[in-house]
Order: structure tokens, then sequence, then C-alpha cells
């Protein structure tokens, strides 16, 4: 049954409507459960949709579609994976597949075949298609293969271990490439080969159990040129029961000398191989001075006797390639008796089927496998339904044509029964079979055999012509007379300097294919310029990605070298990491936002707006990003003692003498201070003294965002205008500002001491007194203006313990380059409550004792 | 046999900005040529696959981004390196100065490496300003070969990639040949000690 004919089989267990579009027939599914059962695999397409099946079958190969069933469906959808691994040891002859489908994965052995290319390559296409597919495939058709056995099979094998095969994505491509390869070279062959004819001489005689005792030229000596090649086949060498049990034989050497004897001498020859099994032995010779262009020189032996094994009949091969021709040389001696037609047709068919030529690191080689084949031997195929002596006669008359109507071999040949596809030439030679031995009489025992042609030569291949099919019938020793033919065979011969051009070019066409795989987007910008950035003010701007490959494409942006994250903390990436399909877009976001973290470090110059992102592809290219910006600065984000040294609006200010303050900011002393507060914070603070302090929910109903923003340039301006917004908005502008100070108004090390004297008044007092002195100042200040917004409770509605908690958690900030220890909700809630009770202290009591101090 | 390479190497083409990698890679791996200019942002990789004295070698080569602002992060790629292929611009003298600049970075960033220098766009005499001499000069003193390339031509750039790949495989049998030895060395050690030891 051939692969076509079993395809349909295969067909016929689906609708007419789920086409197979490829198909394995030996494949092994690998599970602790399933060891290595034979399976069939398939691909099924049902309009846009592919599946995977694995079937079991009864008998192999499956004869009709009863036999088999199907154990296993994986929907080709966006779920689906498919991975080749090697086999290390055996590269070429094994392969495996993981398929993954919706979270069951199954392990595959396949035999490497041609078809596996067909097989894999259908299977990648269907996963392409998928992937262009926007919507995902619904599967209908499937449910009803689903069944009930879902639940039983599929789900609960759902991890299958990988077996070790450890370097599988480096290894995956390996077999195709090399396939494709062989293959390429394969179809070009013409580019790089001529043909040379060759003349192969081929023999075979049924010498019945003689010796060599007589001179064997006018046998394989009688030809104008000495031949090429020597393919010669000896049936009965040796009748023992010793040679048929122990298979040895003193006659293998005997006859093996007398052909070397008597091979035409105007030639040097040498043995290419030769191969015995019990009396059938085979001997190739060539001309030595082709020699050095043979290759692969293997033989078998197959044994079709008793009990269909013995040796006693069968056939001997010997096959090797000539330059770029594979050769095969069979000589087989087939069942006796006249009726047994049958049986020799079965003996060819076995022949056929069990000669392998095993090959280090190549998959196995049958006889059908070669360009040119000749296939010599004792047939036995006899003359029937003629009276012997009718035939004796009509050979007296040289009427072969009449006997060969009755030849079995010519009818069976005829039918396709047996060397279907092969071809004999025109017999004009008498029967070579029976003859008294030692004379040219016919058999004269009582048996009175009719004569036939026992004897005879077939070949298969392209370019072989026959130049002489003949007897021997002075060679009388024998009850068989030896027959020959020359053929004029034409040999590819790889002419080399092509040979390396056709390589490099394939070679370079697969280059060519492997580049075209890698992964390729285009970016539609690779500057990114977000202009004038503001303190707070987020700004967004969109990059596209276009997958401009062939295959789906992942991208990353990755961190470059020493680097904790892959963009700076003023930049946010959305998203930063994707999958893209062939031919689609992804639009990325990329935001910045200056909060107090990075404002500080660009205003002290530690920082700038400025930075390369990384966009790699995964198996590709990276691609550099540049973002950039210009910060507008902002009395958000300066130091204290920068903002009191500052005499007019930060924007007037040169970003050198800003970035200058801020490294001396420790060096700042008092008496050659502008201000003795920030003024920004005055104007704040004034603004609610004026205005707001009756303003019910002070400080604690939030601004407008817009506002903050209004009132953020209006401080960096230095405008004469009237402080824009509402009351609330210059409250959270107070805060965010208090909040946004380079250090914080009590320095982080004083804060655990200041936690511990929180419940002493004295204590706390003490503590304040020794602040720096520009933070004493905007502590006391804001404590007293707190003091006094408490005053008008009644309308504005605060109370000390909310304001306290309030500024506690600004006054005392926890210092966030400190790595924090995981603080529980109770620690956290304990340490709010100190920070809120030391601030209380200064809100409730009369501390004007400190101001006056200075 | 079953395999898809002897040797895989890893190549680097460095150089200034617009003295033709990105063509000169191009010409190499698909055999095209584009007049129009576009400058690498970033690190690019193309393969090849050649067969030099029977041994397979694949190629991957990295093309980068010449520019300035780019160099720290592209030194992050010079990691793990064969051979590293430096290119001037011949009608370019800035390009040829710098030159020492881009050796000065593969020392930083490279252990053993092997270099050509690539003259490129050597297609039209009258605007060749960096003399073959002088180059020729520069590169005897820094015993790295020079080649003068024209990828929109094709002259030359087989036979460079070529070289820098030749030296790299004798590089790298070179080295196997060194550890065998050193093997060796080891074993015969041990011997003499043996003897001694019964001599006494």
């Amino acid at each position: 049954m051939n692969y076509e004919e079993t395809k349909s089989v295969v067909q016929e267990k689906f609708l007419s409507s789920e086409r197979v579009t490829a198909f394995l027939c030996d494949a092994k599914v690998l599970h602790p459960e399933w060891v290595k059962k034979d399976r069939l695999l398939c691909i099924v397409e049902y309009g846009d949709e592919k599946a995977v099946f694995c079937l079991f079958t009864s008998s192999y190969p499956p004869k009709s579609f009863t036999d088999l069933s199907i154990e296993i469906v994986l929907p080709i959808d966006n779920t689906f994976k498919c991975e080749i691994d090697n086999k290390p040891s055996d590269p070429e002859a094994v392969l495996y597949l993981n398929l993954q489908s919706r979270n069951n994965k199954f392990k595959f052995e396949i035999q490497m075949t041609p078809r596996v290319d067909n097989f894999v390559d259908d299977l990648f296409r269907g996963i392409e298609a998928v992937s262009k597919v926007p919507t995902q495939p619904e599967f209908v058709w499937l449910k009803k293969y689903h069944g009930k056995d879902e639940d039983d099979i599929i789900t609960q094998f759902s991890v299958i271990p990988r077996s070790g095969v450890a370097h599988a994505q480096n290894s995956a491509p390996v077999a195709i490439r090399e396939s494709l390869i062989k293959r390429k070279m394969y179809d070009k062959e013409l580019e790089y080969t001529f043909t040379k004819k060759f003349t192969v001489f081929c023999g075979t005689w049924n010498v019945n159990d003689k010796s060599p005792v007589i001179p064997l030229e006018g046998w394989l000596s009688v030809d104008r040129e000495p031949p090429d090649i020597y393919a010669v086949g000896f049936q009965e060498l040796d009748l023992s029961k010793e040679t048929f049990l122990f298979d040895q034989t003193f006659r293998e050497d005997e006859w093996y000398n007398a052909v070397i004897n008597y091979v035409d001498r105007r030639a040097k020859y040498v043995k290419l191989e030769k191969v015995r099994l019990v009396g059938m032995l085979l001997i190739v010779l060539i001309k030595q001075k082709y020699i050095s262009h043979v290759r692969n020189v293997v033989c078998d032996t197959v044994g079709t006797g008793i009990m269909g094994k013995m040796g006693n009949k069968g056939g001997v091969s010997i096959r090797f390639d000539l330059h770029n021709t594979s050769m095969c040389f069979v000589n087989s001696h087939l069942a006796a008796h006249v009726e047994e037609y049958e049986r020799r047709n079965q003996d060819f068919r076995d022949i056929c089927n069990r000669t392998r030529f095993l090959q280090p690191n190549q998959q196995a080689k049958a006889i059908k496998d070669h360009d040119q084949i000749y296939w010599i031997g004792d047939l036995n195929y006899r003359i029937t339904d003629l009276d012997p002596n009718t035939v004796k006669q009509l050979i007296k008359d040289n009427n072969f044509e009449k006997i060969l109507e009755w030849d079995q071999l010519k009818q069976q040949h005829k039918n396709n029964n047996v060397f279907a596809g092969y071809t004999e030439g025109p017999i004009t030679f008498k029967p070579t079979y029976k003859y008294d031995p030692g004379t040219d009489n016919w058999d004269s025992s009582e048996k009175n055999r009719a004569p036939a042609w026992c004897d005879r030569i077939f070949w298969k291949g392209e370019a072989i012509s026959q130049l002489a099919y003949r007897s021997h019938p002075a060679l009388n020793i024998s009850d068989h007379k030896p027959v020959s033919a020359t053929f004029s065979s034409s040999i590819k011969v790889i002419d080399e300097e092509k040979y390396r051009k056709v390589y490099e070019d394939v070679i370079k066409q697969l280059d060519k294919l492997e580049n075209e795989l890698i992964p390729q987007v285009k970016v539609d910008l690779t500057e990114i310029d977000f202009g004038t950035v503001k303190y707070l003010e987020l700004q967004v701007r969109t990059i596209t990605i276009k997958n401009i490959g062939k295959l789906p494409v992942e991208f990353e942006f990755i961190k470059k070298l020493d680097e904790t994250s892959f963009c700076k903390e003023w930049l946010i990436v959305e998203p930063y990491k994707k999958c893209i399909c062939a031919d689609e877009s992804c639009e990325i976001q990329l935001k910045v936002l200056i909060n107090k973290t990075s404002a500080c470090k660009i205003n002290a110059g530690t920082d700038k707006l400025y930075d390369i992102l990384v966009l790699h592809l995964y198996g590709g290219k990276d691609i550099f990003i540049t973002v950039t910006g210009t910060y507008q600065r902002s009395c958000f984000g300066c130091s204290i003692e920068v903002l009191v040294n500052l005499n007019k609006p930060i924007k007037d200010v040169p970003v050198g003498k800003l970035i200058e303050l801020e490294n001396k900011r420790d060096q700042c002393v008092s008496n050659q201070s502008t201000y003795s507060i920030p003024k920004e914070i005055w104007f704040l603070v004034d603004h609610i003294y004026l205005h707001g302090l009756k303003e019910p929910n002070l400080f604690e109903q939030p601004g407008l965002h817009s506002e903050v923003l209004q009132i953020r340039d209006w401080l960096d301006s230095g405008s004469v205008d009237p402080i824009p917004g509402s009351i609330h908005s210059v409250a959270e502008a107070l805060l965010l500002l208090l909040e946004s100070t380079a250090d914080p108004i009590i320095p982080y090390n004083l804060q655990s001491i200041c936690l511990k004297a929180s419940a002493n008044y004295l204590q706390c007092k003490q503590i304040v007194m020794e602040l720096p002195e520009f933070r004493k100042n905007v502590f006391l200040y804001l404590c007293e203006f707190l003091q006094e917004a408490l005053q008008h409770s009644a309308e504005n509605g605060l109370d000390a313990k909310t304001l306290s908690t309030l500024f506690g958690e600004i006054f005392l900030r926890d210092n966030p380059n400190q790595i924090q220890e995981p603080q529980s909700r109770i620690n956290k809630q304990v340490i709010d409550k100190k920070k809120a009770q030391f601030v209380h202290h200064f809100l409730v009591n009369d501390h004007s004792d400190l101001i006056f101090t200075r | 046999m079953a395999r898809e390479f002897d040797h895989l190497f890893k190549l680097l083409i460095i150089g200034d900005s617009g003295v033709g990698k990105s063509c000169l890679l191009l010409r190499f791996a698909d055999n095209t040529f584009s007049g129009s200019y576009i400058t690498t942002i970033g690190v690019d990789f193309k393969i090849r696959t050649l067969e030099i004295n029977g041994e397979r070698v694949k190629l991957q080569i990295w093309d980068t981004a010449g520019q300035e602002r780019f160099r720290t992060i592209t030194s992050t790629y010079y990691r793990g390196t064969h051979g590293v292929i430096v290119v001037y611009d011949v009608t370019n003298g800035e390009s040829f100065a710098n030159v020492k600049r881009w050796l000065h970075e593969i020392e930083q960033n490279c252990d053993v490496v092997n270099k050509v220098l690539v003259g490129n766009k050597n297609d039209c005499p009258s605007r060749k300003v960096v003399v073959t001499e002088d180059a020729q000069r520069f590169a005897s003193q820094m015993n790295i070969p020079l080649f003068e390339t024209s990828a929109k031509e094709n002259i030359n750039v087989e036979e460079m990639f070529l070289t820098i790949t030749k030296m790299v495989l004798r590089s790298k049998l070179e080295m196997k040949e060194r550890q065998n030895v050193t093997s060796n060395d080891t074993v015969n050690l041990k011997k003499n000690h043996k003897t001694k030891k019964k001599c006494c």
C-alpha cells in the first residue's frame, strides 16, 4: 500500500469538507503510559481552520478507516506551539516533535523521511495563517471529535517531560535546513553534473555444485572492449548440507579466483565487493582507474528459502555510488518447480522489501532507492502449457517467439506481478536449462523437463541501453548455461567547479531565507522630543512599531548594561513588552512625568531629560530610541536653602546657577541669604492667611490640578498678578511645595530621635532648636500659621489633631533612599501617630520663646 | 552528515557614522546595495554561511550604530565577539582619524580579538582623500590587515570578510592546538616523574 492509498484511507476517517493536507505514518507518541506506540499524525483542514490529529491504527498500514481511531486532537490556534528536537546521538534518523495546544502537550518521535518536510511545512503554514487572523478560530467542527474523550484522554496528560533534550531551540532548524540543502542539491543535479558512458557486464550462472574446472573467458571476456564494471552472479555454488547449515564453502574462493582470472585481460580490475548467501555469490569488479570515484559500498543478503528465511533461495545485493549515480546489483535464486511461479513472484517481493543497505548516519536504503538497478539470477520461471517435445522442436526451428509466449516470467512481468518497472532485453538465445552436464543435449532424465529460460537479466533506471544479451552454451559443466548482458549506462559525473558554485548558491539562498526570517520591525519615530516639560504635568507621545517581517515578533525594552531599569524614572513606557503578528502594528505610549524625586535630581544636575531606550526584538536586532525634553525649572523640588537665596523668580535664574546653588546648599549661611524663609512659601501662606483662614474644610478639600499648575507658573514666573485659583488650590500647592523640597524640613537623620521624643514636649523643643536654621524658620513659621488657623476652627472646621497628622507626614518625611523594612500596617500607624504627636505639641503650645531666641 | 555548521563566529562592524557599515553587511549577506542612506539606529545582524577548507562556518555579523551618542550603548555589544571590522570612509579624512578611537574601544571591551581595517567607498579616485600608503602604514604599525573596498561596486568585500573569517578560524584552531599541547605536557611531566622515582 503506497502513500497515496494510505492517505485516502485516512481521508475517509473525516468528512469530505475536512481535507487531510499532510500526514505521517510512522510517528510514535511518547508518553509514560503510551510507550512509543505507533501512531499516524495528520493535519486536517476545514475552511481556514487546521488541526493536528493523532490516530491509532489497529492494523498497519490501515486498510480501512474502521482501523483508525482518533486519540488526540490539537487545534492549530493562537495557543498552538510546535518545537522540533533532534535526537543528539542520531540526528538524521529521528525527529522529536513537541506539539502544544490549549495547555495540552504531546511529544512525538518521527522517522526522518522526505514526508516529514511536507508535514512540518504544512504545520508551520497553519501556525502562520493563524497568527494573521485577527479573530480566534472557533473550531466548531472539532467538537464531534472531542466527544467525551476530551476529559479522559486529552486533559489528563497535560505535561509531558521533555526527556532531556536541552538545546531544543538551537538544534531545531538543523534537520530542516540540512534536508533542504539535500533536496535543493538534488533538484539542481543537472546543473553540476554531466553524463559519462560506462559499460556494465552482468553475468549469471547456476553452476549446479560444480567447481570451475573449465576456462571462463568464453563467458566473461567476449566483448570488443573490456567492460568498466563486472557484476557476476552464481547460484548453487555448493549444494552440500554443511554449506546450507553453516554457510561455509571453499567454492566461493574457487569461483572468485576463476572470475578474477578470466575477466578481460586488457584492463585492470579491482574488487568492489563480493557477497554470498549459501549457494548465491555476487562479485562486483570495477576498472582500477574508477575505484576512487566509488563510495558507500554496502551489501545485504535476504533468504527466502525454507520457512521463507533460509538461504537456499533468496537474493544477495551490492550497492554503491559511482560518481553521482547510485547503482545496485542483485543476484537472486528464486523458488523452483514449474507450478510455483506465484512463489517466485513472492520471493522477488520479499527480496525487494527485506533488502536494507545500512550506512552510518544515513537512512537505510532499499533496492528501489537507486538510480540504476541490475537484477540477475536463476529466476526459475518455466514454460507452461507446452509439451516438452513441441518446445524442443520449436527451438530447433529457432522459433523462440512462439515459446516465449508461454514463458511464465514474460507473462508475470507483463501483468506487473513481478519486476514492475524493470526491463528485459529481447531473448535471442536458446533456453539455458536443462542440459545433461558436459553436453549441449537436453536433459535426458526420466522427468523429461521442458527446456526453460531460467537464467535472466533485468534492469531498471534511466539512460541504460543493453548492448548484448546472450547465453554461452560452450560452458557446459552445469545443467544450466551461463548468461550475460552488457549495458551502456550513463553515469552522472559531478563537475566539482560547478558543484561548488551550485552548492554555494543553495547555501546563499538558505542564508537569505534565514535572514528574511529574522524579525524586522519599522519604528516610525526613534527620536522623541517632548519639548518643554513642566513639573507634575504629564506629557504623552506615541510611537508605532510595525512588524514588517514574516513571522510574529516579540519585543521588549531591555535594560542597558549596569542599569536597574530599562528607562529613567521620569519615563513610563506602555506596553514595554508585547508580541506583534506579521503585518500588524503596536502603538507604544511614552509618558513623561516629573515628580519631586526626578525634579530634585534635575535641579541638582544629576539627571537630565535625556534617555536612550533599547528596543529589543527576540531573535533579532535592537533599536535605539532617544527621548529628550527641556525641563522648565520650578521652585518645586528645590532645597529650602536654595530658595531662600533666590531673589528673583526661578524662571530668571540661569540653569547653571541653580545647579551650583543646589550643590552648595550645605554651605548656605544665614547672614548672606536673601530671605529667612523661601518667598514661595511666604506667598502661599500669606495668601491663605489673608483670604482663607475662615474657608470651610481648609487643607481638607483638594484643589484643582489645573489651578495648582497655574499657581506653580505664578510662583516660578514671579508674576505681579494676584495668585490664581481657589483657596483650596493654594493650600494644596503649599502642601505639594513643602513635600517636594529636596530635603525634608526635619532632616532624615533626626527623624528617629523625633519619634522617640514625641511624647515629651521639652525634648521636641530641644530638637527643633537644633534644626538647620532655614528649616527651623520654616517649621516655626508654619506652626505659628497653623495655630492662627486653629483660632478659626469654628469656621474652617480644623482641629489640631487633623492638622498635626497632615503636617506630621510633611515635616517628618520618610527617606526614600533608605531601604525600608517592610512595615506592618500597625507599625506604620504607630509611626504616623508619633509624627502627629510631635507636631501636635507645636500646634497647641506657645513656643514663641523659640522664635525670640533668634 | 547532519550539521548546520562546524563553527559559529560573531563578527562586529564598527566605525564612524556614514562610512558604509550597513552597506558592507548588505553586500556580503544579501549581495545587494542601496544608494539611499538610512542611518542605523541600533544594532542589527545578518547571517551568512561559508565553507572554508571543508569546514562550515556560520557567521553572525553585527552592524552597529556609528553615531557618537550611541557609543556607550554599542560598546556593550562587543562582548563575545570573535572578529571586529573597523571601517572608515576613504573620502572622509576624519573617519580615518577616528579609527584610533575605535581601536581603543575594542581594547576596552574585548579580550583577544581579530581585526581588519577597511577603507570603504573606494570607488571614486577623485574623491579619495585617505591615500592607500598612509592607511597601509598605519595598518602595518597596528599589525592589522588593510582592505580598501567598495560595497557599491562590490570590490574586495567578499575577500575582506573571507580574510577576517579565516583569521578567526585560525585563532580558534591554534587555541585548540595549544590546549592539546598543554595537556600533553602535563602527561609527559608525570611520566618523567615516575621514571625518576624508578632510577632512585
